[in-house]
């Protein structure tokens, strides 16, 4: 149970840093990098300790599509970035694929 | 967005930078399955260094290119790459299930790139204010 905890901090951590890394524009902000950097290690630490417990196919799916799928409503709600049908098609195609990869033993 | 050259050259090199991301992101997930846990020295700095790099060139992308595209992009090329070089280090070969979704995410990255580009015109010709 306390897995599901360790992952949850883990996809918080990764949305974290997809934002970070996108305001750090190319590192040249130095918070925003420092963000990024710390997000980052933070999401890998507790990943860790997550699949210490889920298998590692199990895992990492979870964590990317959960991630992919909040990275994707946050930034439409706060950025504005405009969605539609090509753009959720698409990611829809590349998260279920990495899901479909992990759930079928690779990596 | 206080982007002042061409809309379609900052694409072009924004894309090159999250296919390097990509890159770097396969190399950092061999490393770290490599480093079992960071108990092996050389992995484990390998792992670090290449850390640095995918995040550093996910940043530069992520100038040009939306969130929710450029993560879906560079986890799937970290999934696809790490799959296929992983096979090859550790000897197991891909099997045709793994194929299949391995296509099916290089289709979705090739998807989104012509979706995003498709944004950056429109966007050039209709200068949206919001």
């Amino acid at each position: 149970m306390i897995s599901w905890l360790y992952l949850g901090v883990a996809v918080l951590f990764e949305i974290s840093v997809a934002f970070s890394a996108g305001n750090a524009q190319g590192f040249t902000r130095l918070w925003w990098t420092v963000a990024t950097l710390v997000s980052g290690a933070i999401a890998t630490f507790f990943l860790s300790l997550a699949l210490l417990e889920f298998d590692v196919g199990v895992g990492y799916s979870i964590w990317t599509s959960v991630a992919g799928v909040g990275i994707v409503i946050l930034g439409a709600i706060f950025f504005q970035e405009r969605l539609n049908l090509r753009k959720l098609s698409g990611i829809a195609m590349v998260i279920g694929g990495v899901i479909g990869l992990r759930l079928s033993g690779a990596a | 967005m206080t982007n002042t050259s061409t809309p379609q050259a900052n694409n072009g090199r924004a894309w090159l930078a999250l296919l390097l991301a990509g890159a770097f992101e396969i190399v950092y997930a061999l490393s770290v399955a490599g480093s079992e846990a960071f108990t092996v020295l050389s992995w484990s700095i390998s792992a670090i260094v290449f850390f640095l790099l995918t995040l550093y060139a996910l940043s530069v992308a992520l100038k040009t290119i939306d969130v929710g595209i450029g993560y879906a992009v560079w986890a799937g090329i970290g999934a696809v790459g790490s799959a296929i070089f992983g096979s090859v280090l550790f000897e197991q070969p891909l099997t045709l299930t793994q194929a299949f979704w391995l296509a099916v995410i290089i289709a979705g990255v090739i998807w989104l790139k012509l979706a995003s580009s498709a944004k950056l015109q429109a966007d050039e010709s209709g200068l949206v204010a919001s």
